[in-house]
């Protein structure tokens, strides 16, 4: 890790229009032989919220760990504000699907949260009262600063959902990454956490999260990336939200990967 | 009337290191335990332990090929016992990688090789033509026996349980997040290998540094159920960590001592007998997760269920 300070800190305001949050050019991943993803490209900018939406098994979720650098990528490029993000992942915060951790593991609330100050942290350092401070604020943006000592395994589904929110915003990032947050939440939890997206945006951050109810896309979304292995459309909701791209994703997955792979083996 | 005195004097400085090794070994491998729990590494921790035979016999008959001498100092047997318990484990994951045979499939079958290897070995090392050397004793490593304990082995066992509370104390926090969230920390720029390799190198240091006095076959038993009864009583991983290191500590006390007053009983089965007295108390008698208290819990709920539909009929 270079621990080098950010030049360009002052300058970020003015630079936010022209470099992307987040710019993936051309990325494939593959388990064993077949390719997950395939050769996915999508740009998305400051203050901006974009769904990826696609069937399942249409590499979602890989697509998003392939961003952070926490899948191996066989192809492509991934950059966040125009740097590599595993040279400097704090400019990212991940929120990873709920059902993809034991929620009977021995911890708090504030345990759990406090977990996404660890980065900033380092190894050796152990969280203190600042940080202590720093996720009761984050616990009072999702509305759940009484269950600080609560026990993670008494809670709800969209009370879980929440805690992974929180733990995000400790982390103080700029672009966000989410796998499924809306899926086992109610609808108050739903509205809750759609609500924050907008405030996210409004101070600027950038959000992609992987969503599943086609019906919301264009209301709780700016842009939409569809995918299905490959990515079919990527853009503004009212461009590219169409019927014709809505069937194209979910109706003919092999068909979609092999025109864009033919696509992305003529084009060097 | 000097004569008996010192003999119980010798045999109290005996018993002092065979409870103070039990002890550590207990408190230690309880406490690192708690991990392979929450890991869900039992299985990964059972194979080790057994495949770590081999690798004791194996370093003894090393031993004796380069001094002519076998040697059952821990100094010489730990090390093998380590790159045996690894071993097995690496050729379980790379028949993963390569097959499509499933984890459980994989580290059974590896289990079976090396610990059937390993007992192969000691049977040829104990019947063996050329007789070796120091070999009386070697078999103890089967189901441990904390009585054979020296003070050099005591040292050793005092030195990987310092080691291992030091590892744990300076990385918990990384430790601690990684067992719970893996692609969070991955996230964060963890270096996750580095963190599963450390966790790895625990389980084995709470698995090598019992398995003389406990014994390949049930060393297990010392790092996963003092987890499992500890879990009952709590849910901080602080505090799990802290009552499992108790609860090992005793079980390990009390069947060193049990195991070394009598006459040559192997101290495994005892520790085993008292750690598992531990575990039943446990899942009976814990606040909240004990069974007795759920099957409370569950009573109430259905009287208060059956309360309610009755009002709502009424109505």
């Amino acid at each position: 890790m270079n621990p080098e300070p950010c030049a360009d800190a002052g300058g970020d305001a003015g630079a936010a229009g022209a470099v992307p949050a987040l710019d993936v050019v051309g990325v494939t991943v593959a388990y064993d032989a077949s390719p997950v993803v395939w050769d996915a490209s999508l740009s998305l900018a400051p203050s901006r919220l974009m769904a990826i939406v696609g069937p399942n098994g249409a590499g979602k979720s890989t697509l998003i760990k392939a961003c952070l650098g926490i899948l191996p990528r066989i192809a492509g490029r991934v950059r966040v504000f125009g740097e590599d993000p595993r040279d400097d992942p704090s400019r990212v915060a991940y929120v990873p699907q709920r059902t993809s951790v034991d929620w009977d593991f021995p911890a708090t609330v504030l345990d759990v949260v406090l977990m996404g100050t660890y980065g900033r942290l380092g190894w050796f350092r152990r969280p203190g009262a600042k940080q202590r401070a720093e996720v009761l604020a984050a616990l009072e943006q999702v509305e759940m600063e009484d269950f600080a000592d609560r026990q993670i395994g008494e809670l709800s589904g969209g009370q879980q959902q929440r805690v992974f929110l929180a733990r995000a915003l400790v982390q103080d990032a700029d672009l966000y990454l989410m796998d499924e947050p809306f899926s086992g939440v109610d609808a108050v939890t739903e509205r809750a956490i759609v609500g924050l997206f907008k405030s996210l945006r409004d101070r600027g951050k950038a959000i992609l999260a992987v969503h599943h109810d086609l019906a919301t896309v264009a209301e709780y979304f700016d842009e939409v990336t569809m995918l299905s292995r490959a990515v079919v459309a990527s853009g503004p909701v009212g461009r590219v939200f169409t019927r014709d791209v809505i069937e194209a994703t979910y109706g003919g997955a092999i068909g979609a990967v092999r025109a864009s792979g033919d696509d992305g083996r003529n084009e060097p | 009337m000097s004569a008996p005195l010192e003999g119980l004097l010798e045999l109290d400085a005996t018993l002092f290191t065979v409870a103070a090794g039990a002890t550590i070994i207990g408190a230690v491998s309880g406490g690192l335990g708690c991990f392979a729990y929450l890991r869900r590494q039992a299985l990964v921790g059972d194979v080790i332990s057994h495949a770590a035979l081999l690798g004791v016999v194996g370093a003894f008959v090393l031993s004796w090929l380069v001094t002519g001498e076998g040697s059952k100092s821990l100094l010489v047997l730990v090390p093998g016992a380590i790159v045996a318990g690894i071993a097995a484990l690496l050729l379980a994951r790379s028949i993963q990688d390569r097959t499509r045979i499933k984890e459980d499939a994989s580290l059974g079958v590896m289990l079976a090789i090396f610990f059937g290897g390993g007992l192969m070995m000691l049977r040829w090392v104990q019947r063996g033509r050329p007789s070796i050397s120091g070999r009386a004793g070697l078999e103890d490593y089967v189901f441990g026996m904390a009585a054979a304990m020296t003070r050099d082995d005591l040292a050793m066992i005092g030195g990987l349980g310092a080691l291992g509370v030091l590892v744990l104390a300076l990385c918990w926090k990384e430790l601690k997040l990684y067992t719970f969230d893996p692609g969070f920390a991955a996230s964060l720029g963890l270096r996750t290998q580095l963190v599963d390799t450390l966790l790895l190198a625990l389980l084995v240091l709470g698995i090598v540094i019992g398995l003389q006095a406990v014994g390949v076959v049930l060393m297990i038993a010392l790092l996963v159920t003092p987890a499992s009864a500890a879990r009952q009583w709590t849910s901080r991983l602080p505090v799990m960590v802290a009552l499992a290191a108790l609860f090992g500590a005793v079980s390990g006390l009390v069947g060193a001592l049990i195991s070394a007053t009598e006459l040559r009983v192997p101290t495994g089965p005892v520790v085993v007998l008292v750690s598992t007295l531990v575990f039943v108390v446990s899942i009976l008698f814990a606040p909240s997760r004990g069974v007795i208290a759920r099957a409370r819990a569950r009573g109430r709920t259905r009287r208060e269920s059956l309360g309610g539909g009755a009002e709502g009929a009424a109505s």
